[in-house]
């Protein structure tokens, strides 16, 4: 506890260095505001709502993605990760795609669906679905067998096994592979919205930088810090609740 | 009186159709025969205990009768009927009970599976899981998880979960192998009692000669490589058995030095 | 054998070749599609007039500086943090407010203060660089068997010593599975910058050939950039077996 305060303590100490650095105009105040201002803009942004709409933009953008890449990216993986012909056939090309830089699919996206939200909804989609695809398809393939003969000997349905058995064996692997995902999904919203001008987070900034607003930059950046840190924190939340059996191991 | 009663009983039960029969079983994976041509007949109601020196193929004729594996040779049928798939009406415990369970379920959403699988109603699943963890001694540890209990009550928890089939017969594959020596003990007289209460017939796999003279109404000794039958022994000892004064019992240490004897000749 | 290892590359050359197919039968016109053949000769055309190579190796350079400069200060504040435990709580806070940043939010500043080119997308690679780095480098360090660090205080080793000559070799295959997860980040943070803003290397490529309606160019440029991403990761994965073999195995035992 008192090295948690200690720790708050640093970098509070870090906040007054900028200030500082900000006061005496080390850096000229065209880049680099104080955290005062910086603060003041978010304020701001939030009493007239603009920035709040933005950030309404960019977790949607996110949510959205990221939810139709976990239901697919599950159900794609569950699929290939429990036929052993799918993961002969299957999977070694998905492992080949696996290190392309997914924002690479982002001009293909563009041709094919404009500079439009669905295109953003996509791009934000296909680049999140890999790792949980992959971390699914991990999982399935990792079921301890003895469980499985433990099915059989209770006769269970095929439906019964995926479910209460290879799916929940797997939610470890699975949950690792959507926290990844999450982070994938925030920054290919942010290019998205930067790309295609689309309503959020990332526009505010770019549109910031471009008129020299460094205070509402910096705001934007500092909220775009918190949507990552928030949804990091509510993903552990998670794991932690539905993962409650392994901590006592 | 008992003793004769029980006598009396096996007498009886030597002349029933036999439960499980192995007819020239073999089975062959891989290139490697494992099991060749065994014959063996598991009465209703016995207690069958299964030794032989590690690799002899004890494990897969279990599995066999389980169903678990099909024989590449031969036939094993249960009442009559070839044993191609596993049947409710016969569980296997299996040795490791620590992978044989599910980790994200507690010891109540355990028992719950076998529940579910045999297709019982919602409502009537508290009561019968409640049942069945006071049978084996786990009341109080409804909502633990596997990871937060001992080797010993692990196991007891697959036992339950056995039990929720209820089944006719009980396959168990070196149970309490894993298990220090007092744990041991209490559990195979539970296994006793719970058994002959229900009058379940068990196929009882063990290393362990005195567990399988001590808790069998017959012992049988496989020969390794591959798995054929090489000795088989009544056990005459007076039920129900006792820790202490059935081990101590001339009878006992009969068959003890008898089966000793095999065990070794067969590891040279 | 070889049929078992030809059975994984069935799958794609069946999509190929009917997408192949599909697209001369339907006599193909789009700005986002291009038949795989029109696609490999627009990437041999322009790997010969020099503009892939060209722009590789711009990306390359970027990835690369921000790589080197990210690791360098990702592997000291690791160290620094898993030496002493003290200075790793003190930071600890300042660290997590720092770190959920996602680095393509830094665009704009590294926009506003360097303006295009190079150094704003070496700003923004070294800074994704950074993270995987401190924290697989802290855990590294802070796994070194604890019998070698009792070794280096028999020897009285000073502290610089003892982090040259024990904890950096002891650390070392973890280490460089996280410099490998980092080259991955750079190269996919450099793509990323390139797309989205910064004119120069094969992001902006790609994204010219789509504002040119190029579609086989543009898919030329993509399939090219999975090579490369793939390259660096086969290379890299290569070298660490060559290199720790053996240790790592030992090394990730624990």
């Amino acid at each position: 506890m008192i090295w948690r305060i200690a720790s708050f303590a640093v970098a509070a100490g870090f906040v007054g260095l900028w200030q500082l650095i900000a006061n005496l105009k080390l850096i000229s105040p065209v880049f680099l505001p104080g955290p005062d201002r910086a603060w003041a803009a978010l304020m701001r942004g939030f009493a007239t709502g603009d920035l709040t709409s933005k950030l309404v933009g960019t977790l949607e953008h996110m949510a959205y993605g990221w939810l139709a890449a976990s239901v697919a990216g599950i159900a794609l993986g569950a699929l290939i990760g429990s036929s052993r012909l799918m993961r002969i056939y299957i999977a070694p090309s998905l492992e080949f795609l696996r290190p392309l830089p997914v924002s690479a699919i982002i001009p293909v996206a563009i041709a094919m669906l404009g500079l439009t939200q669905g295109m953003a909804l996509f791009v934000i989609a296909f680049g999140a679905i890999w790792p949980i695809m992959l971390a699914t398809i991990h999982g399935f393939a990792a079921v301890e067998p003895r469980l499985y003969e433990v099915a059989r000997a209770l006769q269970m349905s095929r439906p019964a096994i995926v479910f209460k058995i290879a799916l929940p064996s797997a939610l470890p692997d699975i949950l690792a592979g959507m926290r990844l995902s999450l982070t994938v999904a925030l920054i290919l919203s942010v290019v998205c919205e930067v790309l295609a001008g689309l309503d959020g987070l990332g526009h505010w900034v770019l549109l910031s930088a471009r008129a020299f607003r460094s205070a509402d930059l910096f705001a934007g950046v500092i909220l775009l810090g918190a949507t990552g840190y928030v949804t990091s924190i509510a993903m552990s939340l998670a794991e932690r609740r539905l993962l409650a059996w392994q901590s006592t191991r | 009186m008992t003793v004769l009663a029980r006598l009396d009983e096996a007498k009886a039960a030597r002349q029933q159709k036999p439960l499980i029969t192995f007819n020239g079983a073999t089975l062959r994976l891989g290139g490697k025969t494992i099991i060749e041509n065994l014959d063996l007949e598991v009465r209703p109601g016995e207690f069958l205990c299964i030794v032989g020196a590690s690799g002899c193929g004890k494990t897969t004729a279990l599995r066999l009768a389980a169903g678990l594996y099909r024989p590449t040779g031969g036939a094993v049928t249960f009442d009559g009927q070839p044993m191609l798939e596993p049947r409710r009406e016969v569980a296997i415990v299996f040795q490791d009970y620590g992978k044989a369970l599910l980790p994200w379920r507690t010891a109540a959403g355990n028992i719950s599976l076998a529940l579910e699988a045999c297709g019982i109603p919602v409502r009537e699943r508290p009561d019968r899981i409640a049942e069945l963890l006071r049978k084996v001694g786990l009341p109080a540890h409804a909502e633990k998880y596997p990871a937060e209990m001992s080797g010993g009550m692990q196991q007891r928890l697959q036992i339950a979960r056995c039990l929720a089939q209820e089944p006719t017969t009980l396959l168990m594959d070196e149970p309490f192998g894993a298990l220090d020596a007092m744990t041991r003990q209490g559990l195979q007289d539970e296994v006793l009692s719970l058994t002959a209460a229900s009058n379940t017939t068990v196929v009882f796999v063990t290393h362990d000669l005195d567990e399988a003279i001590y808790l069998g109404d017959r012992v049988i000794g496989l020969l390794p490589h591959p798995g054929r039958i090489g000795i088989e022994l009544d056990v005459n000892l007076p039920r129900p058995r006792d820790q202490l004064a059935t081990r101590e019992h001339p009878e006992f240490l009969r068959l003890r030095r008898q089966l000793f004897d095999f065990i070794k000749a067969t590891e040279h | 054998m070889s049929l078992e290892r030809t059975k994984p590359l069935l799958l794609p050359l069946v999509v190929l070749l009917v997408f192949e197919l599909w697209a001369r039968l339907a006599h193909l016109q789009s700005d986002s599609l291009a038949p795989p053949s029109a696609v490999l000769a627009a990437l041999a055309a322009a790997l010969a007039d020099l503009t892939i190579p060209i722009a590789t190796r711009d990306t390359l350079l970027a990835a690369f500086a921000g790589l080197t400069i990210g690791s360098v200060i990702g592997l000291a504040l690791g160290i620094a943090f898993g030496v002493s435990s003290m200075l790793d709580r003190l930071m600890e806070v300042t660290i997590e407010a720092i770190r959920p940043i996602p680095s393509i939010a830094l665009l704009p500043i590294a926009l506003i203060a360097l303006g295009f080119g190079y150094r704003m997308e070496i700003v923004i690679v070294a800074f994704a660089c950074v993270w995987p780095m401190l924290i697989l480098s802290r855990t590294a360090v802070r796994r070194v068997e604890p019998r070698l660090m009792e070794v280096s205080r028999a020897l009285r080793l000073t502290p610089v010593q003892r982090i040259i000559k024990i904890i950096i070799p002891a650390a070392l295959p973890r280490i460089f599975v996280a410099f490998r997860l980092s080259a991955g980040i750079a190269l996919i943070v450099a793509v990323t910058v390139e797309i989205a803003i910064n004119p120069l290397g094969l992001g902006a490529g790609i994204m010219q050939a789509q504002q040119a309606l190029r579609a086989d160019l543009m898919l030329a440029y993509l399939v090219w950039i999975g090579i490369i991403g793939y390259g660096l990761n086969f290379a890299l994965v290569v070298v660490q077996r060559r290199m720790f073999g053996r240790a790592a195995i030992a090394g990730a035992g624990s």
